[in-house]
């Protein structure tokens, strides 16, 4: 590692944006997706050493996100967790004001796609990753995250057709 | 149909190969139906796109900034309570009110202990207004100023969770153990107006520990929280902010 603590630091802080875009768009709401954002910095920090010189901070930022977001799911599962108030919806990840420009339909629709499909939407058509850096991020072969993304896709454009906020499908 | 649905999106994400690329740009100027089938996926996108956009422009929390500048480490977010540090913790998660209240109530016996020697003479610690009751003296003192990350275990009233309401304020729950009075203060106005308060179990209850933050506490809590209860970063910006509500 060549970078200082400061510059890496201040790289951090100039991901931030699309971290909490990218986490806003896994999360039920904004303090999760906040949360989620927190815990991917830290971990970012705390495994700086794994960081290789020359590849890209962002993609590898992401992949921590992308583990601790999973890891997140995982952990509620296994306990089984009772809904709390930040999963009833009433705080979705995007403004209720939004709701008359269906944006808030996305969010839903997102939160009903099967985890390795919202990975996918999340990292190429919310982040505007390339297919390569998406399937380098999430770890799998190109053609893998190509179907996802389709399938992904397609059930997004069904749940979104018949809304006032455009037709898609 | 020639090109299926794969292909297409990846056309309209421009991921195709120059070659193909340059077949289906011939492709759609003679056939609408094609034409359409990749609007339709372009359209997709930047409707998912759009949805997410505005977050760019949204101010930074300072939580976020201060972690991204590696100010925060870990192992300080298991210090809140003043619990010894461990070598190593696993990451820390939001706690749950139910780990809050556990870890509050395990103080409590100690306290309690220690709270009958010294402890100062009780005062007048609530008082009604209008048809509200609202915290006054050590209590409202201990409300403004005390944060459970300094916590030293002999204060006369001891601050368990603090939490934004849904309704933008703060609210914090506090255990009086000279009274073994448990109860939650939300912030309206400049006072702290008392939402609800109960009898902590008797300290042979107390050590099953979770069962001290008595549960209409609780359930006052789980009613009112937004999102999880204030890391100790959180808290002392809350107090530096004079406990104005959250925008």
């Amino acid at each position: 590692m060549t970078n200082t603590p400061e510059e890496v630091g201040e790289r951090l802080v100039e991901l931030l944006p699309r971290l909490r875009r990218f986490a806003r768009s896994l999360s039920r709401n904004q303090h999760d997706a906040d949360d989620l954002v927190q815990s991917a910095v830290e971990r970012a920090w705390r495994h700086l050493g794994q960081f290789k010189p020359g590849a890209s901070l962002a993609s590898w930022t992401f992949g921590i996100m992308k583990n601790a977001w999973l890891d997140n799911l995982r952990a509620r599962k296994r306990r089984g967790e009772v809904a709390l108030p930040e999963d009833s919806g009433e705080h979705p990840a995007v403004s209720p004001v939004d709701t008359h420009t269906s944006l808030w339909s996305v969010s839903e629709a997102m939160n009903k796609l099967p985890e390795d499909q919202r990975l996918a939407v999340a990292m190429v058509l919310v982040e505007g990753m390339s297919y390569k850096e998406a399937a380098e991020v999430l770890e799998i072969p190109v053609g893998t995250l190509t179907s996802r993304l389709a399938r992904g896709r397609a059930a997004l454009a069904a749940a979104l057709t018949g809304d006032d906020g455009g037709n898609p499908a | 149909m020639k090109y299926d649905d794969e292909t297409l999106m990846a056309y309209a994400d421009g991921e195709l190969d120059a070659k193909l690329r340059a077949e289906i740009s011939t492709a759609i100027v003679n056939d609408p139906t094609l034409a359409r089938r990749v609007e339709h996926q372009r359209a997709l996108r930047s409707r998912i796109a759009g949805a997410f956009a505005k977050v760019m422009d949204e101010p930074l929390p300072e939580r976020l900034l201060d972690a991204a500048r590696g100010k925060q480490m870990p192992a300080e977010r298991g210090k809140v309570l003043q619990f010894p540090a461990r070598a190593s913790r696993p990451p820390a998660a939001p706690w749950r009110v139910r780990e809050w209240a556990a870890m509050a109530a395990s103080l409590i016996l100690g306290v309690l202990l220690s709270w009958r020697m010294f402890g100062p003479s009780h005062s007048e610690v609530m008082v009604a207004s209008g048809d509200a009751l609202v915290a006054r003296g050590t209590l409202a003192n201990a409300l403004d100023t005390q944060l459970a990350s300094e916590r030293r275990g002999d204060e006369p009233v001891l601050i368990g969770l603090t939490f934004k309401a849904r309704d933008g304020n703060f609210c914090r729950s506090f255990i009086m153990s000279v009274t073994r009075t448990a109860g939650l203060a939300c912030r309206v106005g400049g006072d702290w107006q008392v939402a609800a308060t109960d009898t902590v179990s008797a300290s042979g209850q107390m050590q099953q520990a979770s069962s001290a933050l008595p549960p209409a506490i609780l359930s006052a809590v789980e009613s009112r929280i937004d999102g999880v209860a204030l890391d100790a970063d959180a808290e002392r910006a809350a107090q530096h902010s004079g406990w104005s509500p959250a925008p």
